[in-house]
């Protein structure tokens, strides 16, 4: 028992993260029956892990959605919708000088009445208005969180892209202790990672470039930080042909159409 | 068993706070057939079964229709449902999670096939075991608090957590996509998982 603890009890976090393969699972589930130190370990993981699902960018669903969810339940057989109360107003009887009455004060009050409604309906475009500017509002930032999601989702994805191919970038003399790594995948994009750049002259910026058989294109910029590091994103055009390299140049400020600068890091791609 | 077993030895709290009593009222209603109980069910959670499905799938049709699944499981299987391992928002989550995965791992066609039974929740799956810290972390603050914690995790720490929670690979594969020995990818889930610990026992009253 020792002998398998000691082996399975580094399992914990990836058990909770389920991120073990079905024979590796069976043994540790086998192994946590027994193990209350494993049993604890793992309930303070799955803690954690629980709280993953609250870190994504929360994005409201389409209206539509929670109708269609209503109406499947109400469309099952086994399910019995109570019917909606229909409310039934007792009819009472107008007292017969109630008209004439009605009459008079809506006569006496009509001019008072309609300066009134004038305020009222002005109000009421008013509210409108703003109803509105917030709607716009709620819908931008609706639309900046699917951003959000989209991007880490890219980004992250492009590790478990099946298509995923590496690129490692060796320092140029002007940089050789520079390393760059490219991980391409023509579905989901290109995340590029580099350590140990100089760092930049005033001015200037380093671009990154995907150089195909047709034409370097541009990556995006990149501004290392204290230590040289930084990373891009580049969300790869649809008709892109498959990289031949991936380069790093030393560029004005704003970026070039195409390279001009030195190359501080160039690689070609290696399969995974 | 396997399950009893733990349950006995870790001593699951029973406590169940006010937002996770409304939630069972309304699940035990939706399993009697009230639209009612589905609809409060919905308005509460919703949104964030809705998020994560899109996060893990990036397709806002394919959210859709596991959003629609997992509340359409929600009342045909509420007798399923123990609140003695978790919340009802944690079980909603914890399916959706799975029903997810199962589909990016259907996409990925990998020929050992991990794609899970659908008939339950294996031990493994379980939502977590405090039914009070998790319904607390419904409240946004706190899932504001836990992205940063997860933002400040050194880059393989991270990066080896979204990769088995959000895209459903397994240890094995992490290690393989990052190059590094399968040692070092437990290590670093696991320094992870605690510093994400650490921020949610931080964050409680």
């Amino acid at each position: 028992m020792n002998a398998a603890h000691d082996e399975l009890r580094h399992d914990a976090a990836a058990y909770a993260l389920d991120a073990l393969e079905p024979a590796e699972r069976a043994a540790f589930e086998a192994h946590l029956g027994s193990c209350a130190e494993c049993a604890a370990d793992v309930r303070q993981m799955r803690l954690a892990a629980s709280a993953l699902p609250h870190t994504v960018p929360q994005v409201s669903p389409p209206p539509s959605l929670r109708a269609r969810i209503l109406r499947q339940m109400s469309a099952a057989p086994d399910a019995s919708t109570p019917a909606p109360a229909v409310v039934v107003r007792e009819k009472r009887g107008l007292p017969a000088w109630l008209p004439i009455a009605a009459m008079l004060v809506i006569g006496a009050g009509v001019s008072f009445y309609a300066q009134r409604m004038q305020a009222r309906v002005a109000n009421l475009e008013t509210q409108l208005r703003q109803a509105q500017a917030q709607v716009a509002a709620a819908e931008r930032q609706t639309l900046e969180a699917r951003n959000v999601a989209f991007r880490a989702q890219s980004a992250m994805g492009v590790f478990a892209a099946p298509d995923v191919a590496r690129i490692d970038l060796a320092g140029q003399p002007v940089a050789v202790s520079a390393r760059a790594r490219a991980l391409w995948s023509r579905q989901r994009g290109m995340v590029f990672t580099v350590t140990n750049l100089p760092a930049l002259p005033p001015g200037r910026v380093y671009q990154v470039w995907v150089v195909t058989a047709q034409a370097p294109v541009s990556a995006g910029l990149l501004t290392p930080d204290a230590s040289g590091g930084g990373s891009v994103y580049f969300e790869t055009p649809v008709d892109i042909l498959p990289p031949v390299a991936v380069a790093v140049t030393l560029e004005p400020a704003g970026g070039v159409p195409a390279p001009t600068g030195a190359a501080y890091l160039v690689g070609k791609p290696s399969p995974l | 068993m396997v399950i009893w077993l733990f349950a006995a030895i870790v001593g699951f709290p029973g406590r169940s706070s006010e937002s996770q009593a409304e939630d069972q009222r309304s699940l035990q209603h939706a399993a009697a057939g009230d639209s009612g109980g589905l609809a409060a069910l919905y308005d509460r959670h919703g949104r964030a079964v809705y998020s994560l499905a899109l996060r893990i799938l990036g397709d806002e049709g394919d959210a859709e229709e596991v959003t629609q699944d997992v509340f359409s499981q929600a009342w045909r299987r509420a007798s399923q449902y123990d609140d003695s391992r978790g919340t009802v928002a944690a079980w909603l989550l914890v399916m959706a999670r799975t029903r997810a995965i199962d589909r990016v791992r259907a996409r990925r066609v990998r020929p050992e096939g991990r794609v899970q039974d659908d008939a339950g929740l294996t031990l493994q799956q379980l939502p977590s075991t405090n039914p009070d810290v998790a319904s607390e972390m419904m409240a946004a603050e706190r899932g504001q608090r836990v992205r940063r914690a997860l933002d400040e995790l050194p880059f393989l720490q991270r990066v080896a957590i979204e990769l088995a929670y959000f895209e459903g690979l397994s240890q094995r594969e992490i290690a393989e996509r990052l190059e590094q020995p399968l040692g070092t990818v437990k290590t670093r889930m696991r320094l992870g998982l605690m510093k994400l610990r650490d921020a949610l026992v931080e964050v409680q009253p």
